[in-house]
């Protein structure tokens, strides 16, 4: 959605984004253009200490163009006992590969992680690798997963994938995920490894 | 509260929140100049009112404000723009003789009775403080505004000059922040009654009370926080001389104030003032409330500075007769690298 607020005077702009974050359903971007420094502050203030992420851009001629989202945003904080590499490892297959070995390599590859001193901070499951969320709970690759899980590595499913494979029901392990998060977490971080 | 005039929605800011930003302001009076042997205090520094040498008992102390309104209550708005008309004359350590109302009625969108009301409350205030209402002057205006000029007398050797601070005096600032904040969200429909009822009695307090007391105690300079906010009227305090050093959590700011700010509702005045003084602070611990430091006040409290010795005293002095925001909230010391900063 859309507002424009250039040449109005505070607190104009503050209530119409207020009226309008309240009206728009989770998960969608609001993107208000204002032109004063003063409505530019007070935007983002009030978006951002209610909660939701919000960024601006200067246009010409004085605007700037502020971004809010509302719903679900990936905010990342790191502390010096942070036990987790800010990676995301992104999955588009069940199988590393092709074929029988490819399966084998995945589960090996993903137990191996396990391992590591630092674990990635999350998985993106997209495409058949949702398969690998909803496989049978006697499938090795499920206790890797819930292992990592339990370790504190998010994991996320794409939900129109699951739904394709028609697995939506069978998800054992993370939560579903949506394009804009998944677009947040690869772009938001600091690296992404895709098998 | 009688809203039903609505005053505040027919203009575009509230208050001083509607006055000219200060670096506008200092390059338009740049080129007057009003040198003269009776002028003690002209517009060559940025004093609060002008005062003129009669004889060695007496100078005369000159000012004019005008606001927009800051509430819809014509009574009260009447009562709050000629407090913060008085109020310069007071910050000068004077006492008010007379007053003339200066009036752009806005007589398109309110009836006479509105008009008959404001004055009232400018009455009823001018009166408070001994003084008269001697005439006035009245003109159609697209906008409501209303003020006085004022006219007071002080004793030529007892003049509290805004920016003539010690090193080691500390500061009292003896009204709440936040009154632009507030003033936007009232015009915004945005506060419960309760609260614009508390707001307004701060607005409509006089400074007359805080001015005898101060004048009883080692005070070496005084101003009223108004269009420029506290950090505006002590950067002008400070003279580039000294420093002024500010503790954070002493400085009196109402709660809704805070509440509001963290929602974005900050006049552009507020931002206007924080801009032109970027080069002059110094945030020693960044703070989430430092907008509210440049929020334009109307109708402000006194910024006192008064030498340690006195200022528990003084500060007693001002809680004891009901100024009960009355806080000690810096310290003045040798210049350093920024003219004002804060903890």
């Amino acid at each position: 959605m859309k507002l424009d607020c250039s040449g109005l005077a505070c607190p104009e702009p503050v209530l119409q984004t207020k009226k309008a974050l309240e009206e728009l359903p989770n998960d969608s971007v609001l993107e208000v253009t204002v032109s004063s420094l003063a409505s530019k502050e007070n935007v983002i203030r009030f978006a951002q200490n209610g909660g939701f992420d919000a960024r601006a851009q200067d246009l010409e001629e004085g605007k700037s163009l502020i971004t809010i989202v509302k719903g679900f945003t990936c905010k990342i904080v790191i502390d010096a006992k942070d036990e987790f590499l800010d990676k995301t490892l992104f999955l588009k297959s069940d199988k590393v590969g092709e074929g029988e070995l490819g399966s084998k390599l995945i589960v090996g590859f993903l137990k191996s992680t396990l391992e590591l001193p630092k674990l990635p901070r999350r998985i993106i499951c997209v495409n058949q690798a949702v398969l690998l969320t909803t496989a049978e709970e006697s499938a090795p690759i499920m206790e890797v997963l819930k292992a990592l899980e339990a370790k504190g590595v998010e994991i996320y499913s794409c939900g129109v994938c699951l739904e394709f494979f028609g697995v939506s029901d069978k998800l054992k392990v993370g939560k579903i995920g949506n394009a804009f998060g998944t677009i947040e977490m690869l772009f938001g971080g600091e690296g992404t490894i895709s098998l | 509260m009688n809203n039903e005039a609505k005053l505040t929605k027919y203009v575009k800011a509230a208050g001083c929140a509607a006055k000219l930003g200060p670096g506008d302001l200092t390059e338009a009076l740049g080129g007057l100049s009003c040198a003269h042997e009776n002028v003690l205090v002209g517009m060559d520094t940025s004093d609060d009112a002008s005062v003129y040498y009669l004889d060695e008992e007496r100078a005369l102390v000159q000012t004019v404000d005008i606001i927009t309104p800051v509430v819809d209550d014509p009574f009260v708005y009447g009562q709050i723009a000629a407090a913060n008309s008085l109020s310069d004359v007071f910050a000068m350590g004077g006492e008010v003789a007379t007053a003339m109302n200066i009036v752009g009625f806005d007589g398109c969108h309110q009836p006479r009775s509105v008009l008959k009301e404001i004055l009232a409350g400018g009455q009823n205030k001018v009166q408070e403080c001994g003084g008269i209402i001697i005439g006035g002057h009245t003109i159609e205006a697209p906008e409501m505004t209303y003020g006085m000029s004022v006219t007071g007398f002080v004793h030529p050797k007892k003049i509290y000059r805004n920016n003539t601070p010690r090193i080691g005096d500390v500061l009292i600032l003896t009204k709440p922040l936040g009154m632009g904040i507030l003033t936007t969200a009232i015009k915004a429909d945005m506060l419960e009654n309760s609260v614009i009822e508390k707001v307004a009695s701060i607005l409509a307090t006089l400074n007359h009370k805080a001015s005898q007391i101060m004048r009883k105690y080692d005070v070496s300079a005084c101003t009223d926080v108004t269009g420029f906010g506290l950090f505006g009227h002590a950067s002008e305090m400070s003279f580039n001389q000294v420093t002024i050093a500010f503790e954070m959590k002493n400085i009196p700011i109402l709660d809704e104030a805070r509440a509001l700010a963290d929602m974005g509702i900050i006049p552009a005045g507020a931002y206007n003032n924080k801009s032109y003084l970027s080069s002059k602070v110094h945030a020693k611990v960044p703070h989430k409330d430092e907008i509210i430091l440049y929020d334009a006040q109307t109708s402000g409290g006194l910024l006192i500075a008064v030498s340690q010795n006195d200022a528990p005293k003084l500060l007693k002095h001002l809680l004891d007769e009901g100024l009960t925001y009355s806080s000690i909230i810096a310290e003045i010391l040798p210049l350093g690298e920024k003219t004002l900063l804060y903890m």
